[in-house]
């Protein structure tokens, strides 16, 4: 048994999901689901596609280069089976999963960094743009010669409610 | 009287013209959906039946037939079922002639067929192998992939003489 990846997306095909395109060079091309086969279909690119593996990659998104990356490798000898090697990959799985996932944490904070100092720049270079639109709280109340008086308008009630009755 | 009537033909003319003109950019219109609708508009690909124009991928001598009758299922046939054709197109010197009727192997078919695992696969032609009764092939090549899924129908020989199994 193996785990594909998707051609489209880079994700983890696993037994019995999605759908293989053989070509007729004999190229296949494996899909996770119908929406990777739609889009393989619309000739779309997987590196212009933002949700995909392919772009955050390319774009810097996440973590390319790592050591963690090395253990997940297609490897075409069968290994015979040891029991002590099983028990003692099972337990790495967990120990590479807890180390890389520490990791890309640390790459998304380093790639976060200046976002905060950047938010705040651009909102100061807003506001010394268009203080002239913001009036202080108290001009308004001082402010009476656009305020006009109040209309009081007759309603008649009684008229409405008699047509209602009939 | 000729003044009026000369008025009359410039009415005319000029609502035709705006009838060609609305034509025109009304045609305009659909060129410019179609690019969009590509794949909405790619044919659904349905079962090999009657009329199905197939390749013929080994060194028989034939190189187009058409399916004249599906050996199994109501519907018609799918990737590994056998069927019968006429040879619509042959090389010269060939194992088999032109309107010869010969029995065949879908090899390869555009419609996706499912695996012993739930997953699907599709090739990107039809193609075809020719067969005798006893299911043995014609030719002594085969070209392109070929679909592991041939061993199960007993087609052992067309499986050792293909280049690709997908």
């Amino acid at each position: 048994m193996r785990l594909e990846k998707c051609w489209f997306c880079s994700s983890t095909v696993y037994p019995g999901h999605g759908i293989q395109f053989v070509r007729n060079d004999a190229k296949i091309f494996r899909f996770c689901r119908s929406k990777c086969h739609k889009n393989f279909k619309m000739k779309r690119n997987p590196r212009k596609v933002k949700w995909t593996k392919a772009y955050r990659r390319l774009h810097g998104k996440d973590m390319t280069q790592d050591a963690t990356f090395e253990f997940e490798r297609k490897r075409n000898r069968p290994e015979r089976y040891d029991r002590n090697l099983t028990e003692n990959t099972l337990k790495a799985i967990k120990t590479i999963d807890k180390v890389r996932s520490r990791r890309e944490e640390t790459h998304l904070k380093n790639r976060m960094k200046g976002k905060a100092a950047k938010e705040r720049r651009e909102a100061k270079k807003e506001h010394d743009q268009q203080i002239h639109m913001v009036v202080a709280p108290g001009a308004l109340a001082k402010d009476t010669s656009t305020k006009t008086a109040k209309v009081t308008v007759k309603v008649q009630h009684e008229l409405s409610e008699n047509r209602m009755e009939e | 009287m000729a003044t009026n009537s000369a008025s009359n033909c410039f009415r005319a003319g000029r609502s035709l013209l705006r009838g060609l003109s609305n034509v025109s950019s009304g045609m305009l219109r659909s060129q410019q959906e179609t690019p969009c609708n590509s794949f909405l508009a790619q044919q659904i690909r349905t079962f090999i039946q009657m009329r199905s124009n197939l390749k013929v991928v080994d060194n028989s001598g034939a190189k187009r037939v058409m399916c004249i009758q599906a050996l199994k299922g109501k519907k018609g046939a799918r990737l590994g079922d056998t069927i019968v054709a006429s040879v619509k197109e042959a090389q010269p010197g060939g194992k088999v002639k032109k309107g010869q009727v010969v029995y065949g192997v879908v090899v390869r078919a555009a419609m996706q067929k499912g695996r012993c695992d739930g997953s699907e696969v599709k090739f990107d032609d039809n193609a075809v192998v020719l067969v005798n009764k006893q299911g043995e092939p014609i030719g002594t090549r085969v070209f392109g992939p070929v679909p592991h899924e041939l061993r199960k129908k007993k087609h052992v020989k067309i499986l050792s003489l293909a280049q690709h199994i997908a």
